[in-house]
């Protein structure tokens, strides 16, 4: 990919754009002119079968030229493949709020790279005709938007990440727990979460989504900060979330530190797959058409199924 | 419950602590406080980490500050003891006598202050807890033993005197100041009497004999142990100083012999540097290597062009205790040697005179050389001579003395003088026999001619080590073994007697007699001292014969103005030689002070400090101005004459570093009513004394070692 392209989905340059709709559709509309053709003359639009027109079937599906020809009214059927219904659960507990404190560090904050990733997903699913819907939750949920096929529910979706103000701790199991039923079957589940919290049941209850049908993308999403720790001097620790606070010069625990973070991010990379979860493991640093990328070519992979 | 402490002044270094501190202020780390999102990984990397969180750093200044107060309070030296203060002072009036051990041994050190100062200081503080209305006297414990103040009750009279107090160069004698204190006491009207004797136990001091026998139970001691505060060992002494010449061989070397001592029962002492000081200037320095408990003799020399007494002392390197490192001495080389020559048989015509020879041989070039200045006299002269001015007597063929004139002599020679005797054809044997007894050890028998002018007697001279003959050799030798004699007493000795004979004649009779009685000596030739009966006055050997014998025989006079004396000892002047006028004694420091003459002879006051004191005499009658006493600082007088010097040194008994066991102090002090004993010990606790409180400057050590470490191992681990 040309240096010029690449910068498009450079988080410290999308950071430089205020409008987060703005920043998704640059991000989609550059990523989907540089990958491939668009998908909007694809599958979803192709003409499946002619049936015998009922009352109560849409008017403007009569194929008029076939009436003028044979004078019985036939309504014409589309592939049914494009009516995905995608769910974009977002974390928006306290822990995603971090700011990095770093002078060194600039771009995009966790929470905006997350938005971005949120507003650009939704983008590229309408755009492909699938419905999306957006669901923000901490320990409960704080806001859930049904997925909708209309290109206009995009700027719900923005809306609702615009007004997101995380905050509270993590708790996604349970959030899991009451909304897997209102979850429409065989649809896509997309989790953008940090994952800083205990891990309790969530393979447990990832494992019962993928069990009812539910295709699961799992964006684990940290700040650089998170993983190598690069604070110095003596340091007490305020918990974004419920932890008490703790006092610790990061020299001496560093190393510890980190080797916990990758072995989580390690052990995660083993145990999703395996559980039939798709874990994509985002720096706040990385560009974001890896996680568009991703998700194409999910999303195909689905559609060929 | 009491904490004492002995030092207090370095309580004032806990104020140390502010140190730590303010590097701690200084150094303190800002604490930033940031937002973090993944504090539960934080808490759990914390448990994990091998290399824990920093030390609490207020717990570090805690420690730090923890072992600068252990420190100031172990260098106070705290005393730790359960009960009362003292237990020796009941709140009731009391008389209180404090003996004080004023020795040089208490000069010791003990961290900046001497045993004395800390016992002076002790006694300040007793005097403190003693109850109101009770009365104190001051005895010093010293040789001799004194009462430096009588019964007062007034606690600064006590203070004062106290305060100008040092200690004295004189050995301990305890036993006759607790007899002095008992005399004291037995004179107070309190119920209530103690003794308390501030020592440093050294055993010297504690003899037995001289403690009362006798004490009443009411008078209860307290003996206060010093010992235990000293810092370091007294190591070694020097504990002889003695000063020789070759005055025989004229020659200019001095010979200075110092015996060093090494106090030490075990262990050896290498590089003890020892060091000669003579008129002020170091002339010498040496290097010693003392075996333990052994004396050391080492002998300097040196030049002595002049004829000037010289002065000066042998130091070793300072230890625990200086009085001792240093012997004083004094000196005065070549004296000039009065001889009076009796002329038995003078003559009108000079060389025909019995001294002719004689006289020039003592003093050939009129004196201008020589140190023998001869004075001629006849025997009708001699009850006008006085004999104290001379230190021999040459009779010289005197036929028989005057009437118990040879009395005067044996007093001469008893007080030191040299009589020389020789024969002649005056001489009435006779005489010599019966009145000179005691003088000559040996009859004259005979008077025995050669038979022929070619068979003359001749010198048996034999390789012999007598001072006077011992250069006699070689072709010397020969010349005098050719020297003919004509005419000689056979002498034989008389019963009882065993005379020296370092001379003899071939045939095997003696021709010089020597022997020593009281303080002088007696020599006897056996033939005539000018040219009748022999021709040995006009051989060259004669000269110097005849001048060894003499310097020889006056050396015995020598040491009456050379007098080495222990401290409190007085100078002995001697009637020999009070020769009239008065005496001054310049003592150290150039203050000179007037002799006062008591019954008839000059009574010198004991010297209470070593050095070296210098007598001078002055032949006009001296008057001090009346108003001053005649003891006080007086103006040397124009004519005043040095007569000699002596020498003051410490008596080194006390320099042994052997202490007195508390049994022993209890069974010497048997007679008083109770007798207990506190050891004023703070770094050498359990020498079996009673130690009134739990010395606590090693816990706190240990604790300051403890707090240090624990620091050291934290900061480490940063």
């Amino acid at each position: 990919m040309p240096n010029a392209v690449k910068s498009v989905y450079d988080p410290d340059i999308l950071a430089k754009t205020a409008s987060l709709s703005i920043r998704a559709r640059h991000l989609v509309e550059g990523y989907l002119s540089g990958q491939h053709k668009s998908r909007h003359k694809g599958s979803s639009v192709e003409f499946a079968e002619y049936k015998d027109y009922t009352p109560g079937d849409e008017i403007k599906h009569i194929d008029w030229k076939l009436v003028g020809k044979t004078d019985k009214y036939h309504v014409k059927q589309f592939e049914q493949s494009t009516n995905l219904k995608c769910t974009i659960l977002l974390d928006a507990s306290g822990s995603m709020a971090y700011t990095s404190p770093l002078r060194t560090s600039q771009g995009m904050t966790k929470m905006e790279y997350a938005q971005t990733l949120v507003a650009a997903l939704a983008y590229i699913v309408l755009h492909q005709f699938d419905g999306v819907g957006l669901l923000t939750f901490n320990d409960r949920i704080v806001n859930h938007i049904p997925p909708r096929y209309k290109p206009s529910h995009f700027q719900h979706i923005v809306h609702g990440l615009e007004t997101l103000e995380p905050r509270g701790t993590t708790r996604i199991g349970s959030v899991i727990n009451k909304i897997i039923e209102s979850l429409p079957g065989r649809s896509m589940i997309i989790l953008i979460s940090d994952l800083l919290a205990p891990k309790d049941n969530l393979y447990k209850d990832l494992k019962l989504m993928r069990s009812r049908g539910l295709e699961i993308i799992l964006f684990h999403l940290l700040h650089p900060d998170e993983l190598d720790l690069p604070f110095e001097g003596d340091i007490v620790f305020e918990s974004l979330e419920d932890d008490p606070d703790i006092g610790a010069d990061p020299a001496d625990i560093r190393k510890a530190y980190q080797k916990i973070v990758r072995g989580q991010v390690d052990s995660y990379k083993k145990t999703f797959p395996s559980l039939g979860v798709d874990y994509v493991f985002l720096e706040t640093s990385t560009p974001l058409d890896q996680a568009l990328n991703y998700y194409l070519l999910r999303r195909k992979s689905l559609h060929k199924g | 419950m009491n904490l004492n402490f002995i030092s207090p002044a370095y309580l004032l270094g806990i104020l140390g602590i502010g140190l730590p501190i303010l590097v701690h202020l200084l150094t303190r780390r800002r604490q930033t406080r940031i937002k973090f999102s993944a504090v539960y990984l934080l808490l759990q990397s914390k448990k994990r980490s091998i290399r824990r969180s920093k030390p609490n750093r207020l717990l570090l200044l805690l420690f730090r500050c923890l072992a600068i107060v252990c420190l100031s309070l172990a260098l106070a030296s705290p005393i730790f003891s359960l009960g009362p203060a003292d237990e020796f002072l009941p709140p009731v009036p009391s008389a209180n006598v404090f003996i004080i051990d004023d020795s040089y041994s208490m000069g010791k050190q003990a961290e900046n202050k001497t045993l004395y100062a800390e016992a002076l200081l002790t006694l300040a503080g007793t005097l403190k807890n003693i109850s109101p209305e009770s009365s104190f006297s001051l005895v010093a414990a010293s040789a001799p033993a004194r009462v430096l103040l009588d019964w007062v009750n007034d606690r600064e009279t006590l203070l004062n005197k106290i305060k100008s107090s040092k200690p004295s160069y004189r050995t301990t004698d305890i036993g006759p100041a607790v007899a002095e204190a008992q005399k004291l006491l037995e004179a107070a009207s309190q119920q209530a009497k103690r003794i308390f004797i501030l020592t440093d136990r050294d055993k010297n001091g504690w003899d037995a004999k001289h403690f009362p026998k006798q004490a009443g139970d009411s008078i209860a001691v307290k003996v206060m142990d010093f010992s235990g505060r000293q810092e370091g060992r007294n190591r070694a002494a020097v504990t002889r100083v003695t000063v020789t010449q070759e005055f025989l061989t004229n020659s200019r070397i001095v010979r200075v012999k110092a015996g060093v001592a090494n106090l030490l029962p075990k262990k050896s002492l290498r590089g003890v540097p020892l060091t000669l000081w003579v008129n002020g200037k170091k002339e010498r320095e040496i290097s010693l290597a003392l075996p333990p408990s052994s004396v050391v003799d080492k002998e300097f020399s040196f030049p002595l062009p002049g004829h000037e007494a010289v002065e000066g002392f042998v130091a070793i390197a300072d230890d625990a205790l200086a009085a001792d490192n240093r012997r004083y001495f004094t000196y005065q080389p070549d004296r000039k040697i009065n001889v009076l020559v009796v002329d038995g048989d003078p003559n009108t015509v000079a060389h025909q005179s019995e001294t002719f020879y004689l006289e020039r041989a003592l003093n050939p070039f009129y004196g201008s050389l020589s140190d023998i200045e001869p004075t001629i006299s006849t025997l009708d002269e001699l009850f006008n001579r006085n004999l104290r001015l001379y230190s021999v007597i040459m009779l010289c063929n005197v036929r028989e003395l005057p009437i118990e004139y040879e009395l005067e002599l044996e007093e001469f020679v008893v007080r030191g003088g040299a009589l020389f005797v020789s024969v002649g054809d005056k001489v009435d044997a006779k005489f010599y026999n019966e009145k000179m007894g005691n003088l000559l050890p040996v009859n004259f028998e005979s008077l025995n001619r050669a038979a022929r002018r070619d068979e003359p007697f001749h010198f048996l001279m034999e390789p012999s080590e007598h001072p006077v003959l011992k250069l006699f050799k070689g072709r010397i030798r020969k010349e005098m073994d050719g020297i003919r004699f004509f005419s000689l007493y056979k002498v034989s000795p008389r019963t009882g007697r065993t005379p020296g004979i370092p001379m003899r004649f071939k045939n095997g009779w003696p021709a010089v007699v020597e022997s020593s009685f009281g303080k002088g000596k007696t020599i006897l030739f056996v033939s005539s001292i000018d040219r009748d009966w022999n021709e040995f006055p006009i051989q060259p050997t004669f000269l110097p014969w005849i001048q060894r014998w003499v310097k020889y025989s006056a050396r015995s006079l020598g040491s009456i103005s050379q007098q080495d004396l222990l401290v409190g000892q007085s100078f002995a002047l001697g009637e020999e030689m009070d020769a009239g006028g008065a005496y001054f004694l310049e003592t150290l420091g150039g203050r000179v002070r007037l002799v006062e003459k008591k019954a008839g002879t000059h009574g010198f006051p004991p010297s209470y400090r070593p050095g070296v004191y210098r007598v001078y005499r002055s032949s006009a009658a001296y008057a001090a101005a009346p108003q001053s006493p005649r003891e006080e600082i007086v103006r040397l007088p124009v004519d005043a004459e040095k007569i000699g010097g002596f020498t003051v040194n410490v008596d080194t008994r006390e320099s042994n570093a052997e202490k007195i066991s508390r049994e022993e102090i209890r069974k010497i002090l048997g007679a008083f009513g109770s007798v207990t004993t506190t050891d004023f010990v703070t770094q050498k606790s359990g020498t079996g004394m009673d130690a009134k409180g739990t010395p606590l400057t090693t816990p706190f050590l240990l604790l300051m070692a403890l707090a240090l470490f624990w620091e050291g191992w934290q900061v480490r681990r940063e």
